[in-house]
Formats: structure tokens, C-alpha cells, sequence
């Protein structure tokens, strides 16, 4: 009798759109395996044009509420390309230490809330609280400090509104920046206690080398400045992402994919782990050999552990920027000037889920004529596949239960920033026949 | 106004919205209007876009917390009412918790669960009529407001009339 096996995981539809974990299997072969994305177009590049190029950042941040400000700054610097603006060191600084507070957040906020129940057998952050209350103490503690930096970077914690082409319209103040420093380096405890609590777990074990994309740059651990770098030898500036993208359609998603040298790539923690390991600070490092982590790392589970590395680093990196930036002393500087004329300009940031592109054409009033954006998620939904494809027989001979529980884990490792962001998932339908 | 950083207040008054989604900006436009007023000295106000788990980041010394939101409650736009945390939970949370849409409800779930409610909390929920992508306010939601803030400011000032001038001038 044939055996006949079908998971079909669908996700409430949300504003933003759905994910759907499609399995099939018959006689032990694997027939069918999809992450669907059904996202509802948000039109954010139509909504783009005839803009004026002042309020593209604005607009484009509300692309994310999570990575708004990683969306402000990539609008920006896709900007200040086309009009030829020349930024200053200290909005340079700013603008990097602005980051930081935002990958410093969303990266707490998965692994602590989302990933961290996974491990700690409970089902959300709300019942971790009766069973690891310093836990979620210390998440919440973490994730303030680093909502804080945004907001005394960019004005606000979501949605930076200090942030202007050119440079900014309001500074931090310098007891604001001492305060910050003090807080940062008193959340050092903290941040051990981070590594030491992931460091126990047992990761799941899988492993699928794919070809991993990020930007890269000689100096530094790359989130904001950089050419395009990938693990399986290609190199591109910015300005030629369409060439590592190479966007197609499926028929059962709305989703854009997008493939390299391969079907699929992986952007996000881990990839930039993978290409940059040598740029992490020390303790960084130290971080991620306690973690298990040794670069190449082929386990996509371990993209939360990449993260964990990288909220090391990103404070490390924060305490290096305000102790420079006390240093120099804060001026109050005008924007740099624009040059508006009919011109193109593209924009590459890593923000927490992987590599940002924008792309604007502007026109001589200095208005959007057109504008591209490629979201790091967009680009993993393939590796996402691929890995699912790879894993199922690999546990196929599980329960439906805890193929299930596996398939959502792997999703979530990625930390999708479209509605797979899943948390719990309604198995709708498992059937043997 | 949005003043971030990591100074506590006794009184915090939030006001929540996408202020892009028409009168869903309802608590953004109510918080702009009560900043341009007299407020009670350590007192607090903030816009609030994506509040998800920040929610219980914010309530450090705080004892008086008022929130401002769009809530269909089935009654002609701009109606507003009073709800109490009781109220509060019957909005349904979503079914699952995810990134962007950790929900109100949510965050002050995992604010109770941890004990670090403020001792005072009310919540008023304003009926909204378009939801649709656009920046302003129906006119019927706009001419509710300023009752609504009136009785905020009655409330913020424990039932005396907004003063003139700070106590302490």
C-alpha cells in the first residue's frame, strides 16, 4: 500500500502578507516541498515616484518596522549616489552607530523572543516569563539599550526622523553619548550571559553548503559601506547587484527569488559571518568559537548563533563609534550639499536579515522617476527551499509533529522579515493514506 | 515629544497609529495636540508606530499610563471610551506572535505576566472610520478629538482643570 504523507502548514494572513510550508511524500520519496509566500504587493516603489528625493527615506523606512532605519539609510545613500553628495566623517559615524543600534535590536528580539522558546520548551516569550523571568528581563533590558541608541541617533526608536540626505537634522547630545557609552559598556554581563545561555543549547543538526552573499569591505566587518562579496568566488560593485540577483518567479508565490552560481544563495548573519569572519572584533570571535561556530558554517539553524556573534561585535563596534565621536566632538553641521540633475544612483546596506538594495533614478526636478528595492528575505525564500528539500528525508522518518517543529525552526532561523516570521503555525492538514 | 532615552516619567501618555492608514493615526494626532498643551511636570509623551515587545521596556517609573489607539468597537466613527486593562484583553491578539505584529494586547500580557504594570492605566479607544492608505483624519474622527483631550488632560491633572501655568511657576 502506498504511503501517502502531507504536511501543509498555512500561515494567518497578515497585513504584510503569508507563508505556507507545503510537504508531500509518497513511498518515502520526497514529491513536493515548497515555502510559499503569498506577500500582497505593497506598490512602495510605485508609492516612490514622483516623490521628491527629500522624503524617499521616509517613505522607504516604513518598507520595515524593524529594520527602518537599515531601509532609511540604504534610501539615502541610493540618494546621495544619484545627486554626488559627499558625506561627512561624523555623519559617517552617525549613521553607522544608528545601525548598529538597529541590528543590535532586531537581532535580540530573535533570538531571545522568537528563537529562544524554541530551546526552552515553552511556546512564546509570554509563558518563558514564569519559567526564565531573567531571561526576559534581560532581553527587554538589552533591546531598550538598543532602541535608545537609535533614538538618540535618529529621534526616534522606529522610523529614524533625525536622518536627512546629506546628514542630519538633530544631534546627539554629548552627556547623551556618555550615558550611552556607560550603558553599553555596563551590558557587558548581559551580553556574556547571552553567549553562555545560547552556548548550551543544542543547535539542530543539518548542514547544506550553499553560496553565501554579503558585502564586504577591507576594513571593517561590512553593514554599511562595501562591495558585493559571495562564497563561491563572484564579486560585483553595488551598482551591478542585478547581476548576482537575477530575479525570477515561481507560480505558487508572489515573491521574487533570486540565484547566483547556484538555484539559491543565503544573504543575512550568516553569510556575512562566513565572508567576513576575520573583520569580527576579538571578542566577537571568542564569542563564536564559544558558540561552535567555525567559519565556513554550512548549518542554517546557526544563523541565530551568527547573530548572537554579531550582537558582540555590533556592541563592541558601538563603544569604539561614541568613544570616537567623543573625541571629535559633535558639530552641528548643515547637510552636505546636492547636486540635483537627472541621474541613477544605488544604495547597498547588510541589515539584520541580509543584504538591502535601492536603486532610484531621479529625475531634474528631483523627483523619483523609478525606484527598485531588493529585501534580503526576497533573496533566502530559495535557500529556504532548497534546505527544506535537503532536510525531509533526513527526518521524514519523525512524526509529522516534529517534522513540523524542524520545517519551522529552519524558517525561522532565517528570521524572515515578511509574516514567516512565524511563531506558531496551524497544521491544517497530516494525513497517511 | 518622543522623548526616547532612558529617562523614566511618572506619567507616560502613549499614543499609538500609523498615521499613513487614515484614522489609524487617531493616538499619533491625539499625543501631537496634547504635547502642545500644559502637562503635569514628569510627565511623558510618546508617538508610538510598532510598539511589539518594547511596550514593557518603557514603563520603568512609571505609576500613571495612558494609551490612545484606533479600536473598532462597533459604534459610529469618532466615538471614543474608556476601557480598562480588563477591556484591553478582550481585543483579540493575533493567533500567533510574530515580528512585526506582537500586538498591544501582547506586550502588555507579557508586561503583567512580569509585574511591572504601572498601578494606573487607562486606555481609550477611539472608533475610527477610514482605514485606507492617506494621511489625514475623517472630519468626524478630527472633531472628536479635542473632547477626548480634554478629558485626558481632566484625567492627567486628577480631576483639577489644566492649569494656566505650571504648579511650580
Amino acid at each position: 500500500m502506498a504511503v501517502h504523507k502531507r504536511i501543509e502548514v498555512h500561515h494567518v494572513t497578515r497585513v504584510e502578507g503569508h507563508g505556507n510550508i507545503v510537504l508531500e511524500m509518497a513511498d518515502g520519496q520526497l514529491k513536493d516541498c515548497r515555502f510559499e509566500v503569498i506577500e500582497a504587493p505593497r506598490f512602495f516603489e510605485a508609492m516612490l515616484r514622483g516623490r521628491s528625493y527629500l522624503e524617499a527615506s521616509h517613505i522607504a523606512s516604513r518598507i520595515c518596522g524593524i529594520c527602518s532605519t537599515g531601509h532609511a539609510i540604504t534610501s539615502l545613500q541610493a540618494t546621495e549616489k544619484a545627486l554626488a553628495v559627499q558625506l561627512s566623517q561624523q555623519t559617517i559615524l552617525l549613521r553607522k552607530l544608528a545601525l548598529y543600534g538597529e541590528i543590535l535590536d532586531s537581532h535580540i528580539l530573535h533570538v531571545y523572543m522568537l528563537v529562544a522558546p524554541d530551546f526552552l520548551g515553552v511556546g512564546s516569550v509570554i509563558p518563558m516569563v514564569s519559567t526564565h523571568r531573567e531571561v526576559v528581563l534581560r532581553a527587554l533590558r538589552m533591546k531598550k539599550l538598543a532602541g535608545d541608541i537609535c533614538a538618540a541617533i535618529t529621534g526616534r526608536h522606529t522610523h529614524p526622523i533625525a536622518m536627512t540626505v546629506g546628514g542630519f537634522t538633530h544631534f546627539p547630545k554629548i552627556y547623551e553619548l556618555e550615558q550611552l557609552y556607560k550603558r553599553i559598556e555596563s551590558a557587558s554581563s548581559d551580553v556574556d550571559a547571552t553567549i553562555e545561555l545560547f552556548a548550551a543549547l543544542s543547535w539542530p543538526e543539518f548542514a547544506r553548503e550553499t553560496e553565501y552573499v554579503s558585502l564586504t569591505h577591507p576594513d571593517e566587518y561590512a553593514f554599511i559601506s562595501g562591495d558585493i562579496v559571495t562564497s563561491d568566488g563572484s564579486y560585483f560593485r553595488v551598482e551591478d547587484y542585478l547581476s548576482l540577483t537575477n530575479e525570477y518567479i515561481v507560480p505558487y508565490s508572489t515573491a521574487k527569488y533570486t540565484r547566483n552560481n547556484r538555484d539559491s544563495y543565503m544573504v543575512g548573519a550568516l553569510a556575512r559571518f562566513n565572508n567576513n569572519y576575520d573583520r569580527l572584533t576579538p571578542r566577537a570571535r571568542d564569542s563564536a568559537s564559544t558558540l561552535g561556530l567555525v567559519s565556513k558554517v554550512t548549518n542554517p539553524y546557526l544563523n541565530s548563533a551568527a547573530q548572537i556573534v554579531e550582537i558582540v561585535h555590533c556592541m563592541d563596534e558601538s563603544l569604539r563609534i561614541i568613544r570616537e565621536l567623543l573625541e571629535r566632538g559633535i558639530s552641528f553641521e548643515e547637510p552636505a550639499k546636492v547636486s540635483i540633475e537627472q541621474s541613477e544612483g544605488v544604495g547597498a546596506c547588510e541589515v539584520p536579515r541580509g543584504l538591502l538594495i535601492h536603486h532610484y533614478w531621479i529625475g531634474s526636478d528631483g523627483c523619483l522617476t523609478d525606484a527598485n528595492c531588493v529585501i534580503p528575505t526576497n533573496q533566502n525564500i530559495a535557500n529556504i527551499e532548497a534546505d527544506m528539500r535537503e532536510l525531509v528525508p533526513q527526518i521524514s522518518f519523525k512524526p509529522p509533529e516534529s517534522v513540523q517543529m524542524d520545517l519551522e525552526m529552519l524558517v525561522r532561523a532565517y528570521d524572515p522579515c515578511i509574516s514567516c516570521s512565524v511563531h506558531v503555525l496551524d497544521l491544517t492538514k497530516t494525513y497517511e493514506e | 515629544m518622543n522623548s526616547d532615552l532612558d529617562v523614566p516619567a511618572s506619567n507616560l501618555i502613549l499614543g499609538f497609529g500609523n498615521p499613513l492608514k487614515g484614522d489609524d493615526g487617531i493616538g499619533i494626532q491625539a499625543v501631537k495636540m496634547l504635547s502642545e498643551r500644559d502637562l503635569p511636570p514628569d510627565t511623558k509623551v510618546m508617538e508610538v508606530r510598532a510598539p511589539g515587545w518594547d511596550l514593557a521596556t518603557w514603563f520603568e517609573g512609571c505609576s500613571f499610563l495612558i494609551m490612545i489607539d484606533a479600536v473598532r468597537m462597533g459604534k459610529p466613527p469618532g466615538t471614543w471610551q474608556r476601557l480598562d486593562l480588563e477591556d484591553i484583553k478582550l481585543i483579540p491578539p493575533k493567533g500567533y506572535l510574530s515580528l512585526h505584529e506582537a500586538s498591544i494586547t501582547e506586550g502588555l500580557l507579557l508586561t503583567q505576566s512580569l509585574n511591572i504594570l504601572p498601578e494606573k492605566i487607562l486606555f481609550y479607544g477611539l472608533e475610527p472610520g477610514s482605514l485606507s492608505a492617506g494621511q489625514s483624519l475623517s472630519p468626524v474622527v478630527q472633531a472628536a478629538l479635542p473632547d477626548l483631550i480634554e478629558e485626558i488632560l481632566r484625567e492627567i491633572w486628577d480631576g483639577k482643570n489644566e492649569p494656566k501655568v505650571y504648579p511650580h511657576n
